[in-house]
């Protein structure tokens, strides 16, 4: 499902007695979302992501604007019919219910429109395939489904629903049967009798749609006299409800805690639970305000990936708010870089960070962030300090610029001897990092406090003191020294 | 901390300690004594010799070699017990499932919030008695509000009708009694629950939003099981209080604790704490054995239903 925002505001009012102002939190927003991509809202704290992610959620409502799922204007739909999965940053699981009820919770609300089918039918068909192909595996797992010195129904169950992907209900009655507690020929016999009665029960239900003048076609689809299918709308069954949960949770791997309370389960086993829920009534659009938030830094890279998978599994078109631009790099398809609820880039991962459109954005992503020295432009050539850069015909008029440099940007072999697109730095300090060593330094036209930071092959041979740098040129962003623009340099 | 320190923290709680000992330790296990005893005298605190026959006497009917005959079993078992129980069992469910109702009414609505919080706990901080004697005017025999509104001039709610001779059906004096102890314990419980309420996070009910549950089903499966460690304590406190009702007695049939046509039900509203005092005020020797042996008994009943309500709801509270 495309998502697409039309001049998307959210203003908060103020209270002019008490002289507070208006906040507006999300100007004028535009963005499109294709189907089935992975968007990244990107931002520091407060800068109006979290907002917009709720507009699109229902939860609040913009002051203007529009928002589109695909052909249907949700602008003033209640959340729960616009059919999205929301993640909260806290997970928000229920902490009174199982992973299993938390998972099935949206699933007793809703309200389905499904073709009639001839439910008794298909479940004894399945469980006579199972009879027939998987005999010696069931019985043996029944064997030792042993808890406290006996068989247990719903440990039984459990592995049933784990090897086979059937639904609880159908285990429970296969279980009935109680094929493992007898042998041979008396095993035969209850299997037997069992056949009988799943053959019996088919046949039941076909004389009672018969009676009502139904057929069942060959997809075991109830057909009414004229032959055609029947559409009802309802609630969906227990079974139902049971097959959705188990597909889910096992798309997201936590089959294997259904029964736990939130509270016994890892901050990712939660994270995955509330993904779960999300997923589970197979939402349009899945929303996700800041998922990896609350998890530590191992169990982040790998729910990052489980994300994504998840996301590729199911094709569904998803909104993913983060601060960290790292996460965002990693599994959008593309980014949105947000700055005080304005838009300011969007752009490919890659792109926003190798073609920054502002210094905002230039600063924002990377890490060590980017170096910015003082620059000025005077009769179409740069200088950083008194150092002469390069001339372009991009600088047309005299005037302040500042120059991003990324940490990668610079080198220090024989292109330091060249004319321009060299910079002094004194270096002050040096790590060494395995591959790459890290330079300190200072210089007179560094932008603020920060000291700069130079990443560079650890094989160079670099002493503390006043060094020349060659600069990449790819690596080297100006920007306008007022707007904070990029000017975009010619070839 | 260190075990030689201890004597500090002894020290630090000795005053509460030495408090707790003379006023409660103390009274708890003499009452038990005094239970057992024969002719305890409450002035000088004489008796002749320990007895079972206080605990025979308010249990049994039996008559004994102690004069037993039969007026006390009458007035616990017969009276004091069945009341007690009744009242219990009408209001603290009633009033529990209202203030719930109340207090999430309380807390979705934006407008007038405060207002209608310091009705409601309006009652709270009114003297029983008080209330007990303009309820006792509302269910008034002549001038009553609810003859009034019912329009059954006469009909004797509480009182005796003097002119007709009418006398009062045990149930609408019932009915009386747990109408104004449930107006009378709403407040407190909106209050905790309004607590309980502002305590749980806005997200789970965003959750539920988007999960799609209706009002209805969002408090009954969200909210409720939220609240629950705020329910148990609202359940154990008022279920101990109204084990021991005595003041809205008082208050609404007076010092007799009225007078009801015996057909119909026990013929008065008195509650076992109502006999406890009754006999404490006793003249003469012999009372207090007896209402120390019907505070003992409560003492077991209460400590038998908090038990179980703790065993119960183990599995249905979260923390």
């Amino acid at each position: 499902m495309e998502i697409r925002i039309n001049h998307l505001t959210k203003t908060f009012p103020g209270n002019p007695k008490k002289n507070i102002p208006d906040t507006t939190a999300v100007n004028d927003f535009n963005i499109v979302v294709p189907d089935g991509t992975l968007l990244g809202l990107l931002g520091p704290s407060g800068c109006g992501k979290s907002t917009t992610l709720y507009m699109i959620s229902g939860l609040k409502q913009p002051t203007e604007g529009e928002i589109w799922f695909g052909d249907e204007d949700v602008t003033h739909l209640a959340p729960e019919k616009r059919g999205i999965g929301l993640v909260f940053q806290n997970y928000a699981l229920y902490p009174h219910m199982t992973v299993y009820d938390n998972v099935k919770f949206p699933l007793t609300n809703l309200n389905v429109k499904r073709t009639k089918k001839a439910q008794k039918t298909i479940d004894a068909l399945t469980i006579l395939d199972l009879l027939e192909h998987n005999l010696d595996e069931i019985v043996k797992m029944e064997q030792e489904s042993v808890y406290n010195n006996k068989i247990s129904k719903s440990a039984f169950a459990r592995k049933m629903v784990f090897r086979f992907h059937i639904v609880t209900s159908l285990a429970n009655t296969i279980f009935s049967y109680g094929l493992s507690r007898v042998e041979g020929d008396e095993r035969e016999a209850k299997l037997s009798e069992a056949k009988a009665k799943l053959n019996a029960a088919i046949a039941a239900e076909k004389e009672a749609l018969e009676k009502k003048g139904f057929s069942i076609n060959d997809k075991y689809e109830v057909l009414d006299a004229n032959g055609a299918t029947i559409e009802e709308n309802r609630k969906l069954t227990k079974d139902e409800i049971d097959a959705l949960v188990q597909e889910t949770a096992r798309l997201v791997q936590i089959d294997q805690y259904l029964e736990r309370k939130p509270s016994e389960l890892s901050g990712g086993q939660q994270q995955r639970v509330a993904i779960a829920r999300a997923l589970v009534k197979k939402p349009r659009v899945l929303l996700l305000d800041e998922p990896l938030s609350n998890l530590d830094a191992r169990l982040r890279l790998q729910t990052r990936e489980e994300i994504r998978r998840i996301q590729r599994e199911t094709g569904i078109t998803t909104v993913f708010v983060t601060h960290d631009q790292e996460e965002a790099m990693s599994i959008s398809d593309k980014i949105v870089v947000m700055r005080q609820g304005i838009k300011m880039q969007e752009d490919a991962p890659q792109e926003v960070y190798r073609n920054p459109n502002s210094l905002f954005v230039a600063k924002f992503l990377g890490n060590p962030p980017i170096n910015v020295f003082k620059g000025s432009i005077k009769k179409g050539t740069l200088y950083i300090g008194e150092e002469k850069i390069c001339k372009n015909k991009a600088f047309k008029e005299d005037k302040d610029v500042y120059v991003g440099i990324r940490p990668e940007g610079f080198l220090c072999d024989e292109h330091t001897k060249e004319e321009d697109k060299v910079l002094s730095l004194d270096v002050q300090a040096i790590q060494t990092m395995g591959r790459d060593m890290s330079l300190v330094c200072d210089s007179a036209c560094k932008d603020g406090d920060a000291l700069i930071k130079i990443i560079i092959d650890s094989e160079i041979k670099v002493g503390v003191g006043v060094n020349k740098f060659a600069i990449r040129p790819t690596k080297m962003f100006v920007f306008d020294g007022k707007s904070e623009e990029r000017i975009y340099l010619e070839d | 901390m260190e075990s030689k320190n201890n004597w500090k923290a002894w020290l630090y709680l000795a005053p509460a300690l030495i408090l707790l000992s003379v006023f409660t330790f103390f009274p708890i296990i003499n009452t038990v004594i005094v239970s057992f005893t024969k002719d305890y005298d409450v002035i000088d605190a004489s008796f002749s010799g320990f007895t079972f026959d206080n605990y025979i006497d308010i249990l049994t009917p039996i008559h004994n070699a102690n004069g037993n005959d039969g007026t006390a079993f009458e007035s616990v078992m017969l009276i004091g017990l069945p009341n007690t129980l009744l009242l219990t069992f009408i209001t603290v469910p009633i009033s529990i499932i209202l203030s719930l109702i109340i207090a999430i009414c309380l807390n979705s609505i934006k407008f007038f919030k405060k207002i209608f919080q310091t009705i409601f706990f309006m009652p709270y901080v009114t003297n029983a008695i008080a209330i007990g004697m303009v309820f006792s005017v509302i269910f008034d025999t002549k001038y009553g509000l609810m003859n009034f509104l019912f329009g059954t001039p006469g009909f004797p709610w509480i009182y005796q009708n003097l002119t007709t001779g009418a006398t009062v059906n045990y149930w609408s004096a019932l009915f009386a009694i747990c109408f104004y102890i449930i107006w009378h314990s709403l407040p407190y419980k909106i209050l905790i629950f309004l607590g309980g309420l502002q305590n749980i996070d806005a997200q789970y009910y965003d959750a539920a939003k988007i999960d799609g549950a209706g009002r209805f089903k969002t408090a009954l499966r969200v909210t409720v099981p939220l609240l629950s460690p705020q329910i148990l304590y609202i359940m154990i406190t008022s279920f101990i209080g109204a084990f021991k009702e005595y003041n809205s007695v008082i208050g609404l049939f007076g010092a007799s604790g009225g007078s009801f046509d015996k057909t119909t039900g026990p013929r008065t509203m008195q509650t076992i704490v109502f006999y406890i005092y009754e006999k404490m005020g006793e003249n003469g020797a012999g009372g207090a054995g007896l209402a120390s042996a019907a505070a003992v008994v409560l003492f077991i009943i209460i400590m038998a239903f908090t038990i179980v309500q703790r065993k119960v709801s183990k599995s249905r509270v979260h923390y």
